[in-house]
């Protein structure tokens, strides 16, 4: 079976617990406008071209394709869409395996939407918890219910995105409802499983869904950690590089915000965190 | 000079030119003047220092040395090793600058007790003239350094420093029995050996065990305060190229040594304004993990002056070199990342080989593309298979190694005439037993000598350029792509920007890159380690360059890994610069691919780590990891750079904002507002691919 990567990432830790490879799946349903990976929302392969690196040496003809991007001398090109073997992919992902047994780290399946393309994704963790490999999922949850029940029993941890509890909040920010999201995240809480909530806080979007949040998360069982993430518009460039219109919302996010969602979390008995490493968005 | 240093330079070196020419070895005019110096130089009082006085005697011991030297000037060029040296192909010479005293003996001795056992020597042996001379001249040495601690003490008394003056008058005649003693006869020792002697002393030793022995009874405010003094009194010395001292490792049994004293060391280093004292963390499996984590987190606090060791790989290493594993276990690291046994003298900086000189020469049938000269071996034949270019490039580096060897060889022959090391020599057990100087009569149990490789990554991405370029792609015929490299890929610069950025690189984890490596690795272990030297001993192996990849880049012709000529070579045993695209774990994973058993005079990756990928509990946990699976993988030695982007690019543009800023450069640390614009800037560059 083959899937769609957009990149892989090694020695990430701040996506769950220890030394970690994380995978991007490419392609996600939603469409956030704060997006900091804009090369995994499209489910096709993509190459963008980074100005500042081009020498115009025309070896790439003017193209914009993978064959491009495999001719370009400077790194300019980069292709975003890689087609793996889920034991392609197993092989590349346990390249640190070392690393992660000592770390107690593994391997983060994220994107996009890794659920997005789920028989690859669900192939890709069995395997890898066939290695006794740890595997946490960073899924968005606006995936069919089936789907999320068989990724169940191969995942440790699921890295849970909620950014709003008000529908049209959601749908503003996200293009979706969030209906289907929060039922199936109280599906993950009744079902037993391990859950990280990840509540992105961009003012002046959905920085008011705060106190909801911590309402709706209140009665969830499972819920090991709730990382508030601080917005930052790191990911410009590369919404230039793939001439996608930019949607970053101005940078009004301030740590005092971020420690302010914290503290109301906490009100709710959550154990709410500031989850922003410095210089990293 | 001052007047008096001025005088004694006159005396010395008169003295020196009288030895030269009627005089066997250096030996007896080295006592002249020492005595001389010890007698007669200038002691100063600083307000701030605790245990010791200070003395400046302008290096006349080192400049003596120079001057004996250029009795020697046209060594290299009668024996065809010059175009070679120019080239920065190969270099040899003796070193009597990375050395090691026998810190126990010192410490548990004193320089009134070395005396004393010197002294015994003497009264037990009766044989031949020389040897009863070499005793006579320790006693001699080690009393007027007696005297001179006297001379200290009374000065110290004078401008009231009670507690100095006190401890010293106390060492005149007796042992150190406290701890204050313990660390004052450390600095002590250390003023002896580094300025009177002339032997530079390259390493304080495993302070923690040293010293904790001396701790039973003292107040837990008062050790505190003497630690963060004593390593504040040594930095004092701004020593060249930093002064280490070392924490933890195991016994002999494998037990590790890390006690309470280990902590407070590390909390002393960690809050201490050094800037020249660095800190060598000898790390074993049995290490206990609080110790490490406390370690790593003040790396990431911007301790970066921290160089983590393994204690099992070093120990192996050793062994393997055929020391006793008693010797072994009581290991030093000197200077920078060089190991030495008990009673041993690694001479660890004298010899150098340019790995991607032997590529060059391989491609060009041994001329040299800088200079022009004829400095490796003519071609052996033709070359079909990249097998057959292999063995080639193999042949190079063997030669160039040979001819470092031979002119270190040529150096050493002549040790006895350049310099003695009677302050030294009386730390050494075997130079007591054998009743010789360690240079002069080489009497250490283990006399060797030491050869450094440098730039490998540079050679293996090379390597597995021209295998694709020629053998795989067949783009250019094996003449064709030296041809170009001459021309320092003039006409072809989409194709340079190519190799540099798409080929495999050493230092991602890819296994083809890595195997090339570590195959050069095991060329020079088999030219290398355990071949004789002429001083008893045997040369040993070592891959780091520090900052010689400056000179030895600068002197390299273009390579085949889209390095331009004259630009630096690789540094150290790590990836090229901005060669580590993969990350820290897969640098980790490749440095430790290498047989780092065979590298017992030093192996380091260098790890730039962004501030972001150690902050919070998760980032001390990936740091402890990261050094626990290296050193698992079979790593030797790890120093993490903790980078920020912003910080260094505001320091490049405003260094007055910035004046304590320190970078690990690649040996030591400098500051980082002393460094060239080009330093500066490579290293920006190198923080901005983290």
């Amino acid at each position: 079976m083959t899937g769609l990567i957009s990149g892989i990432k090694r020695m990430e830790i701040h996506d769950g617990d220890g030394i970690r490879t994380t995978a991007f799946f490419k392609g996600c349903p939603l469409k956030c406008l704060w997006c900091h990976n804009p090369e995994s929302i499209s489910f096709a392969p993509q190459v963008a071209k980074f100005k500042e690196k081009c020498v115009s040496c025309g070896l790439c003809g003017e193209r914009r394709d993978p064959g491009a991007a495999e001719a370009c001398p400077t790194g300019a090109l980069v292709l975003y869409g890689r087609t793996y073997t889920s034991d392609a992919l197993v092989d590349e992902l346990l390249r640190d395996e070392a690393f992660f047994r000592k770390s107690g780290g593994g391997v983060t399946l994220s994107g996009g939407e890794c659920l997005a393309q789920p028989d690859f994704a669900l192939e890709t963790a069995r395997k890898l918890r066939e290695r006794n490999v740890s595997v946490f999922l960073d899924t968005c949850g606006f995936v069919p219910r089936s789907v999320l029940e068989a990724a169940a029993p191969l995942t440790d941890v699921f890295l849970y995105d909620v950014k709003a509890v008000d529908p049209a909040v959601h749908k503003a920010c996200t293009g979706r409802d969030n209906a289907l999201i929060l039922e199936n995240l109280v599906f993950l809480s009744e079902k037993g499983c391990s859950l990280e909530i990840r509540y992105p806080l961009v003012v002046g979007f959905n920085d008011g869904e705060c106190e909801k949040i911590g309402a709706f998360l209140r009665p969830l069982r499972g819920i090991r950690r709730v990382k508030v993430l601080r917005y930052h518009p790191f990911a410009a460039s590369r919404y230039e590089a793939l001439e996608m219109e930019n949607t970053l919302p101005a940078p009004l996010t301030q740590k005092r915000d971020v420690e302010n969602a914290v503290r109301l979390l906490r009100r709710f008995g959550l154990p709410a965190e500031d989850g922003t490493a410095p210089g990293r968005p | 000079m001052t007047p008096i240093n001025t005088e004694l330079f006159a005396f010395a070196v008169r003295r020196a030119e009288e030895g030269l020419e009627n005089e066997p070895d250096a030996f007896a005019a080295d006592l002249d003047i020492i005595e001389a110096l010890l007698d007669r130089c200038e002691i100063r009082v600083l307000p701030e220092d605790r245990f010791f006085v200070r003395i400046d005697v302008e290096n006349i011991p080192q400049k003596i040395i120079q001057l004996r030297r250029k009795r020697c000037a046209s060594l290299r060029a009668e024996n065809g090793l010059q175009e070679g040296f120019d080239a920065r192909a190969h270099t040899g010479s003796n070193d009597f600058g990375h050395t090691s005293a026998d810190w126990d003996a010192v410490i548990r001795l004193g320089i009134f007790g070395l005396r004393e056992r010197a002294a015994s020597c003497a009264a037990r042996f009766t044989g031949e003239e020389k040897r009863r001379a070499f005793y006579a001249g320790l006693c001699r040495t080690y009393d007027a350094a007696l005297r001179f601690m006297a001379r200290a003490a009374a000065e110290a008394k004078r401008r009231g420093k009670d507690e100095m003056a006190a401890g010293l008058a106390r060492l005149c005649s007796a042992r150190p029995s406290t701890l204050f003693e313990a660390m004052q006869t450390s600095v002590v020792y250390y003023t002896l050996q580094q300025f009177f002697d002339g032997s530079v002393l390259r390493t304080l030793g495993r302070v923690d065990s040293l010293f904790y022995p001396f701790c039973e009874g003292e107040d837990p405010a008062f050790i505190e305060a003497l630690t963060a003094d004593y390593l504040e009194e040594i930095d004092r010395f701004r020593a060249t190229a930093n002064l280490p001292f070392a924490l933890g490792g195991r016994d002999a049994a494998g037990r590790s040594l890390v006690n309470p004293l280990s902590y407070r060391f590390l909390r002393a280093y960690r809050s201490a304004r050094t800037t020249s004292v660095k800190l060598h963390l000898l790390c074993a499996e049995c290490t206990p993990e609080p110790f490490l984590a406390e370690a790593l987190d003040a790396v990431r606090s911007g301790r970066n002056s921290i160089v983590f060791l393994s204690d099992e790989k070093i120990v192996e290493a050793l062994i393997r070199l055929g020391e006793d594993p008693a010797d072994a276990a009581d290991y030093r690291v000197v200077g920078c990342y060089e190991c030495g046994g008990r009673d041993e003298v690694t001479c660890s900086c004298g010899t150098r080989v340019s790995i991607p000189k032997a590529l060059e020469y391989a491609l060009n049938g041994g001329v040299d593309s800088v200079t022009g000269k004829n400095v490796g071996l003519p071609s052996a034949g033709p070359i079909g298979s990249f097998e057959d270019f292999w063995k080639e490039f193999e042949r190079q580096l063997v030669r160039l190694c040979e001819e470092a060897m031979r002119e270190t060889d040529l150096w050493e022959e002549r040790d006895a005439a350049f310099h003695s090391a009677p302050i030294l020599s009386a730390t050494y057990e075997s130079a007591l037993e054998k009743g010789g100087d360690l240079y002069c009569d080489h009497s250490a149990k283990y006399a060797n000598s030491s050869l450094n490789a440098v730039g490998l990554a540079t050679a293996a991405d090379s390597l597995a350029a021209v295998r694709r370029l020629v053998f795989e792609e067949k783009r250019f015929t094996l003449d064709g792509l030296a041809a170009l490299l001459r021309r320092d890929w003039e006409g072809a610069e989409t194709l340079r920007l190519r190799v540099k950025n798409k080929f495999p690189k050493f230092g991602t984890g890819e296994e083809e890159t890595d195997r090339l490596a570590a195959g050069i690795v095991n060329v020079l272990d088999a030219a290398v380690n355990g071949k004789p030297n002429k001083k008893g001993g045997v040369y040993r192996l070592g891959l780091f360059s520090v900052d010689w990849r400056w000179k030895f880049g600068e002197m390299c012709g273009a390579s085949a890994d889209g390095r331009r000529a004259h630009e630096p070579l690789s540094q150290n045993t790590g990836a090229s610069p901005g060669a580590a695209r993969e990350g820290a774990t897969a640098h980790l994973a490749s440095v430790a691919r290498l047989n780092a058993a065979a590298v017992p005079n030093g192996a380091i990756a260098d790890i730039d780590l962004h501030t972001s990928a150690v902050t919070g509990e998760n980032g001390l946990g990936a740091l402890l990891a990261s050094l626990r699976t290296y050193f698992s993988l079979g790593g030797f030695a790890v120093h993490f750079n903790v980078l920020d982007l912003n910080v260094l690019r505001e320091a490049k543009e405003h260094p007055d904002r910035y004046p304590d800023l320190q970078v690990r450069l690649c040996g030591w640390n400098v500051l980082f507002s002393s460094l060239s614009e080009k330093e500066k800037e490579e290293f920006i560059l190198r923080s901005a691919s983290v």
